[in-house]
């Protein structure tokens, strides 16, 4: 390609990459403008004075911090109690030969595209009954229903790509089947693991339906559904505190794109297309 | 005694078969090769013995003992992996420290053995480094290592060498027969080339399609092939096998006729003559040149029959008859094997 | 088939490993999805719970009820606009990646946050977006000169349909480029070069190529965005709630309409076991798919 070729192909690329990206840009420019600037005509695209005050109001006037803390606890006690099954459950299903392994193998890719709406009126009733309902553990109960599912997928798939050598030589070594897991498996599974419970987290930190369904109370609600009912209750809506949350709520994406990308495109690769 | 005994010992995989009640018996000490193409049921036999694998039928006896019902870790063998599967996670030192470690061996005569073992393999200066930053042949050696530092009743070998270039391959293969001579350990050791069975071993287990076709010394199997299988399989270029019968002493067929031994069973068999029996130039036979091919120390000559079969013969470095050329061609009366020409293809022998 | 004591031990721990897993599955899926079924069979108010067996008559009501058919048509039509859309986007995208582009890892996780960004944060965004009075699209049109109203991007028809199935697309379309771009990376460049020396240009390239290398992924990720747009939620419900009033109401919002709007539990759940039979023709073939190409 010559020279203005190349000009003119990175000028087109990156003009459909800034649409694409525009719209986070413009929720993180609306979150560190000034009231004032919010509703200026025309607008302009940089905040001309900067602020921070939506956070501080964000931290201080609204139960942000509370959903932001039930999101954190929740997000990491799926993925913990997910990853756990999941790790014990796909090393089962791909290094060990029993009956109904391949029904087992079927069913979890059936669940995997499950839809939520149909588990979550059972669910519903279930957590009611168990006195569970407006806790934080319903709604880990009921992430499981998804997160499983998903983590045992893809953790199957990285299972299936480490070598099945590595375990027998080391069972030939000495091992147990056990010991050879510990030993050997996993320390070659953790950055499969690693890119799982993202997936799991990322998962668990997005969720919408369950939490409407099963929480109505600000004690136990998570952010997705607390910052929309902040958008509810608010008589006039107020955009510069509802992006300020937007971009709060999305902190710990940026963190995993700025550092742990690569685990993302990996467990992309072993869930979605290899199936 | 830790020899190794195969019993009827029998492998299904759902509906296929892969072992077909192998009997086997490899005394103390002696160096082994299970011989075969792909699929034959080397590597499943080798996986048997080392317990990854679990019998359908038969037994299996290691220094005596029934093994079929133990575990790896306690049946006292050492096995080296084709893909060496060395933990990518550990140094070397600690790949070849591991067997040692899962036995409760305490940690400075760990030391002690790994030290003396990296000594043995000359891997002292790479102790510290990973796997993956070694070379096929250092990571060959660790693996080798690995199964050395615990002085095990049985070796067993999957394919040790295979991924290795042809110069190295020659030299790890003189390495373990000294490795072999100096420990004097049961090994076994698995290979498709028989070149390595043929200069390692001191006895050689061919199978095919799950089935033994004969053990016996590298001499013998090359000299009295027990079945057409085995003819065809050992030896470079193949053996020629030529269809025809069996008929008043004389073996007619492709266009030949040639005298036979005495005592043997008329009807339709399939000689078998290795190149370097076969001469060009000279004898009763006739055949057309069709390919010459030098290469170097000497010249492999193929030839048409008149019956249409090829004959392929070794000839003197220098000899470039002309393709298309008519000659004589002559088959050494003492390197003549008979086979049946049935299925099995047994060898046939003269009565006595 | 006899197994030894051995082997039958290791398969007592491979089920002892899979049982925690096998048990929860059973707990939060399997129970859930039978009850479901059962519950469908009743006519349920949902604040008191109580119910009483109607047999099949929920799905007789359903299927007579006009709501159903246009909720599974709306359901159709955003399914359909969106994968479309994802995946020409997605695809193009992905080409555009593939090539040596300046700062490309930048220019590739810019493509791909909208995927994993909270679908919450992204309504919230679209919805700004398209506020009618200060909203940042209804100026850029009026100064583009496109239209001298303001758009009511998402309270009238058809805008409310082709807003979802926008941001839908917006959101739904990194999933693809990854996917294709993985693929990509993985055709041998011996294939464009064989190409090149045969005389093949770029447009005769890709379509000889680099199209049929995709085929198998491509058929993959249809099946699996078209099983997740048709189950979509979130997305629609917070941007339209359904809105204008039926217009973009698909099958997951009737089902939470019914059940927490309507109370009726046992409609709800007939709303949804239907829903999940249609699903079922996408899934068998879904599964059948990665079936085959992988072998177990």
């Amino acid at each position: 390609m010559t020279f203005l070729g190349r000009l003119a192909f990175n000028l087109i690329a990156w003009a459909l990459v800034l649409v694409i990206a525009f719209p986070l840009a413009w929720m993180v420019v609306t979150a560190l403008k000034p009231q004032s600037e919010l509703f200026r005509r025309p607008p302009g695209f940089l905040p001309e004075a900067p602020t921070l005050d939506h956070f501080r109001r964000l931290l201080e006037e609204t139960p942000f911090a509370t959903y932001f803390g039930n999101s954190v606890i929740l997000a990491t006690a799926t993925t913990a109690v997910v990853i756990a099954l999941a790790t014990l459950g796909a090393y089962s299903l791909v290094r060990f030969r029993y009956r109904g392994r391949e029904s087992l193998a079927f069913l979890v890719l059936f669940t995997y595209l499950l839809p939520s709406v149909v588990l979550i009126l059972p669910l519903y009733l279930m957590m009611v009954r168990l006195g569970l309902a407006n806790t934080l553990a319903s709604l880990v109960i009921a992430y499981t229903t998804f997160a499983l599912p998903y983590a045992l997928w893809l953790l199957r798939s990285f299972m299936a790509g480490v070598p099945e050598d590595l375990e027998s030589a080391a069972l030939v070594d000495g091992a147990s089947r056990l010991g050879a897991f510990r030993d050997v498996i996993l320390p070659q599974l953790v950055p499969g693991i690693i890119s799982t419970a993202l997936f799991t987290f990322i998962l668990s930190w997005n969720e919408y339906l369950y939490a409407l369904v099963l929480v109505n109370s600000d004690a136990a609600r998570p952010l997705t559904t607390g910052v929309m009912s902040m958008l509810i209750s608010a008589f006039n809506i107020e955009w510069s505190l509802l992006m300020a949350a937007s971009v709060m709520m999305s902190l710990p994406l940026i963190v995993v794109f700025a550092f742990l990308q690569g685990y993302l495109t990996r467990g992309f690769g072993a869930g979605a297309v290899k199936g | 005694m830790a020899g190794v005994e195969l019993h009827r010992l029998r492998k299904e995989f759902g509906a296929f078969v892969a072992l077909e009640g192998l009997d086997l018996r490899v005394e103390e000490g002696e160096f082994v090769a299970l011989l075969g193409p792909s699929g034959c049921g080397k590597t499943t036999t080798l996986r048997m013995l080392a317990g990854l694998e679990f019998p359908t039928a038969g037994e299996i006896r290691i220094g005596g003992r029934v093994v079929n019902d133990l575990p790896p870790a306690r049946r006292d063998v050492a096995m080296v992996f084709q893909s060496y599967a060395l933990y990518p996670h550990m140094t070397v030192a600690q790949n070849i420290a591991y067997p040692l470690k899962k036995r409760g061996v305490p940690r400075a005569e760990r030391a002690a053995a790994v030290a003396r073992v990296a000594e043995l393999l000359q891997l002292t200066p790479l102790l510290d480094r990973r796997p993956r930053q070694l070379s096929g042949g250092q990571q060959q050696r660790v693996a080798l290592g690995r199964a050395l530092v615990r002085d095990p009743q049985v070796f067993l070998l999957d394919e040790p060498l295979s991924n290795l270039d042809a110069k190295l391959r020659a030299h790890m293969r003189a390495e373990l027969i000294e490795l072999h001579h100096r420990l004097g350990r049961t090994m076994i050791y698995v290979t498709h080339d028989q070149l390595e069975a043929m200069t390692m071993s001191d006895r050689i287990a061919v199978l095919s399609a799950g089935r033994l076709m004969q053990f016996d010394t590298p001499g013998a199997i090359y000299d009295r092939p027990a079945n057409r299988f085995v003819a065809g399989f050992i030896g470079t270029p193949a053996m020629n096998l030529i269809e025809g019968r069996i008929a008043a002493g004389r073996f007619t067929g492709q266009g030949l006729d040639l005298p036979l031994a005495p005592g043997l069973p008329e009807g339709p068999a399939v000689l078998g003559v290795r190149p370097e029996h076969v001469t060009i130039g000279e004898g009763a036979q006739r055949g057309r040149v069709r390919v010459v091919e030098p290469t170097g120390h000497e010249t492999i000559v193929i030839a048409e029959l008149p019956g249409g079969a090829l004959v392929t013969a070794r000839a003197p470095a220098r000899a470039r008859p002309a393709i298309g050329e008519v000659l004589p061609l002559g088959l050494d009366p003492d390197g003549l094997h008979l086979f049946a020409a049935d299925e099995e293809g047994a060898r046939i022998d003269p009565a006595r | 088939m006899a197994m030894t004591r051995i082997e039958r031990r290791y398969a007592w721990l491979g089920l002892a490993l899979i049982g925690p897993t096998v048990l929860v599955f059973c707990a939060v899926i399997v129970f859930p999805l039978v009850a479901a079924i059962y519950l469908s069979l009743f006519r349920i108010y949902t604040p008191t719970l109580e119910g009483a067996w109607v047999g099949l008559g929920n799905y007789a009501e359903l299927l007579a009820r006009g709501e159903f058919w246009q909720a599974l048509r709306t359901t159709l039509i955003w399914t359909a606009g969106t994968l479309t859309l994802q995946m020409l986007f997605g695809i193009a995208m992905a080409l555009v990646l593939h090539q040596s582009l300046w700062f490309r890892s930048l220019a590739r996780s810019l493509v791909l946050f909208p995927y994993f960004v909270s679908t919450v944060v992204a309504v919230l965004v679209w919805r700004w977006l398209f506020n009618d009075l200060y909203g940042i699209l209804n100026h850029v049109i009026m100064v583009a000169g496109v239209s001298d109203m303001p758009l009511d991007w998402l309270g009238t028809m058809p805008n409310a349909m082709v807003s979802v199935i926008l941001v839908g697309a917006w959101k739904y379309f990194p999933f693809v480029v990854i996917a294709v771009l993985a693929r990509l990376q993985t055709i041998p460049e011996a294939l464009y070069e064989a190409a090149r020396i045969d005389g093949a240009g770029p447009v005769a390239r890709f379509f000889d190529i680099t199209l049929p290398q995709l085929r198998d992924v491509l058929v993959v990720v249809v099946m699996l965005r078209a099983i997740w747009d048709f189950k979509e939620f979130d997305l629609i419900f917070l941007l339209t709630g359904g809105g204008p009033v039926t217009a973009t109401q698909t099958l997951p919002l009737v089902v939470y309409k019914e059940a927490f709007s309507m109370n009726q539990m046992g409609m709800a759940a007939a709303h949804a076991v239907a829903m999940m039979a249609v699903m079922l023709v996408f899934m068998i073939v879904y599964i059948r798919r990665t079936r085959g190409g992988q072998g177990a």
